[in-house]
């Protein structure tokens, strides 16, 4: 069941589009991964998504409705942002008490115990707390929620990396019970790319993937080992990423590589390395930016060439 | 332990065919569920199932209404031919390429083979531990 | 609606910004009156501007209201019509126990001859003379109306920035200058000064209360697309 259907969003500011056309499906019950630089157009995706921006034109779906304004829709759904706003002079339990009270699949055991596994003190207040803590706060009204949509907007931002191991396994054995659509946006990769089933990938407000994670893994190589040899095996093939140290040379290669490929690697005494999720998009993020910089150079020559 | 370069779910798979072969994980018996194998590698429950649903397909894994998915009848020794086939593919190619860079010759490499087998024996596979 | 009522309820959760800091002002800028009409060797009945504290407390609570929990409300997914009006409410429930408490208090100091020190905090003759529920119903109003000016103000900072905000203090500074302008163009002083007497404390919270009414719609105009 489509849970999510967004269809040519824009979203422009004075000179620049922080969304340029994304279109894109999101079902019911799959964790996803928004994955993309800094202001690449996360947060103000999912920030229409949740009504809480509007676009300047597309059109948003969400079960089957606008959300704008919608407490049938909105009582559905929950977007913990990455410097959330509390209440003036809050406490976490204060926080927590009025979540529970929007929330209908609220559930307080579970806040509890995350409150217990995050060390949270609930009587300090809000503005006092760490960062780390602070973030907590959100993560833990995004997880006891249960909110059938869920939005975690690099909520993990400040936590050291004990408390994001709790959070990803908490968030997985929760969704294990208690499956619902969740859209965690990172730019820590390599982290949540075991536990998202589909990868989205956003650059300068385009979608650049969006794929089943399985299918994008293998879907790069890098062949390492003498210059030539590289550049005779890439001749033809679309190389994401070449580096060359004296007569060595790297190159970051799209595309399976099969049984036939891989023995005439053996034979020319090329290694060949995984690549990971994180360097894949990196790399995939790079290229595009490279590409769209030669394609702006390209279109500026004809008009000289006219003028000669 | 996870390789980057290959899907999830096809790790996932193999390595309960692992302990399938292995003998850790024996004919008739419960297999770990979707959700005990995603808590335990940390990862997708989604992923998680699309490997045991590999492994049913291939007949490796049974399900049995109820109860939970079982190791199938013969999946050990069927296993082991599959694997004895890519054998060859998989580890004894590799060796070559590797004998040959160093300027082995394939008899030096079976002499080899044999010294470090003599020198080091393993239990062998039948009613072994391991 | 039920949300709604939510939404005055999670206002008081916290029940310091609602309930505890405008009575601990009020209780204080009491005391300190009364101790100071106590000092003053005046015999004739004294007022103190201490009772304003805990009414222009309501204008920074209508600013912190919209600036503190206005964001936290969309991560909770509350619809900005539902927290409009479930704030109001809280508002107007916090406004007319303020207006209560200045009855009560007014009663009081009648009846004691202002504290005993011929001091007057709570009733002002004026407002008094129309009698203690009148005297109530006029303080509440007067917490609402500073309370959704600062409600708006801070709305219009939220949407339009510190230069919206300027510019619509600006403009209605201006509507205000051609107001008065046109009265003196039109030799009609004399004609408003009479209205003003006329109106009475009763007539003033008509006022007021329509004034309330036309800065609550302008507020809920700017809510509806601002952003947390």
């Amino acid at each position: 069941m489509t849970v999510v259907q967004v269809t040519d969003l824009v979203k422009r500011y004075k000179n620049a589009a922080a969304l340029d056309g994304v279109s894109l499906t999101l079902q019911e019950n799959v964790i996803y991964g928004l994955l993309g630089r800094n202001g690449a157009g996360k947060t103000t995706l999912m920030s229409i998504l949740t009504a809480q921006n509007f676009a300047t034109s597309g059109e948003v779906s969400v079960f089957g409705e606008n959300p704008y304004e919608n407490s049938r829709v909105l009582g559905r759904i929950c977007f913990v942002r990455e410097s959330q706003r509390y209440p003036d002079d809050a406490r976490p339990v204060h926080a927590f008490r009025m979540a529970a009270m929007f929330f209908p699949h609220w559930n307080q055991d579970l806040a509890d115990e995350l409150i217990d596994a995050f060390q949270l003190p609930m009587k300090t207040r809000i503005k006092k707390l760490s960062r780390g803590q602070l973030s907590a706060v959100g993560v833990i009204i995004g997880l006891a929620s249960r909110a059938e949509l869920t939005f975690f907007d690099e909520p993990y931002l400040g936590l050291d990396a004990v408390a994001r191991q709790i959070f990803y396994d908490r968030l997985l054995a929760d969704y294990a019970e208690h499956p619902r659509t969740i859209v965690l946006s990172s730019h820590l990769i390599d982290e949540v790319a075991d536990l998202i089933e589909r990868v989205i990938v956003i650059d300068r407000g385009r979608i650049i993937l969006d794929e089943e994670t399985d299918a994008v893994r293998g879907r790069a190589s890098t062949i390492i080992g003498d210059a030539v040899a590289v550049d005779a095996f890439t001749a033809g093939r679309e190389v994401l990423h070449r580096e060359s140290l004296g007569r060595v040379a790297s190159a970051t290669l799209l595309g399976e590589l099969d049984t036939q490929d891989r023995a005439q690697l053996a034979a020319s005494g090329l290694e060949v390395g995984a690549v990971s999720l994180q360097q894949l998009i990196v790399r995939l993020t790079q290229h595009d930016a490279e590409s769209s910089v030669a394609a702006s150079a390209a279109a500026t020559t004809p008009a000289e060439g006219a003028r000669r | 332990m996870i390789d980057e370069g290959r899907a999830l779910f096809v790790q996932i798979a193999e390595s309960v065919e692992d302990s399938i072969v292995d003998g850790s994980l024996p004919e008739d018996t419960r297999a770990p569920s979707t959700n005990e194998l995603a808590a335990f590698y940390r990862i997708n429950p989604a992923t998680a199932a699309k490997g045991v649903n590999m492994l049913v397909e291939k007949g490796v894994l049974v399900k049995r209404r109820g109860i939970g998915m079982f190791v199938a009848a013969g999946a050990r020794e069927s296993l082991r031919a599959e694997r004895r086939a890519a054998f060859a593919a998989r580890f004894i190619q590799p060796l070559l390429a590797e004998a040959h860079t160093l300027g082995l010759s394939a008899d030096e490499l079976a002499a080899m083979v044999r010294d470090q087998a003599a020198a080091h024996p393993t239990s062998t596979p039948e009613g072994g531990a391991r | 609606m039920n949300r709604v009522l939510t939404v005055t309820r999670m206002q008081f959760v916290n029940k310091y910004t609602f309930v505890w800091l405008p009575l601990i002002i009020l209780v204080v800028s009491l005391v300190l009156s009364i101790a100071i009409f106590a000092l003053i060797p005046y015999g004739g009945a004294k007022y103190g501007g201490g009772s304003q504290a805990p009414i222009w407390y309501f204008f920074g609570l209508g600013i912190m209201s919209l600036s503190y929990t206005f964001p936290f409300s969309q991560a909770l997914s509350i619809t900005r019509r539902e927290f409009f009006f479930g704030t109001m409410l809280a508002a107007l429930v916090t406004a007319v126990l303020l207006g209560a408490v200045f009855a009560a208090g007014g009663a009081i100091e009648r009846a004691t001859g202002g504290w005993g020190v011929n001091g007057y905090f709570f009733s002002l003759d004026w407002v008094w003379t129309a009698g203690p529920v009148g005297a109530g119903v006029f303080f509440a109003v007067v917490g609402m109306v500073l309370f959704v000016a600062g409600f708006w103000g801070a709305t219009l900072y939220r949407r339009f920035g510190p230069l919206g905000l300027t510019l619509t203090l600006s403009g209605v500074g201006v509507l205000l200058i051609v107001a008065l302008w046109l009265v003196g163009r039109m030799d009609a002083w004399a004609t408003v000064w009479t209205w003003l007497a006329d109106l009475g404390p009763m007539g003033l919270t008509a006022v007021l209360a329509a004034l309330t009414v036309v800065l609550g719609a302008a507020s809920f105009l700017t809510l509806r697309r601002a952003t947390p």
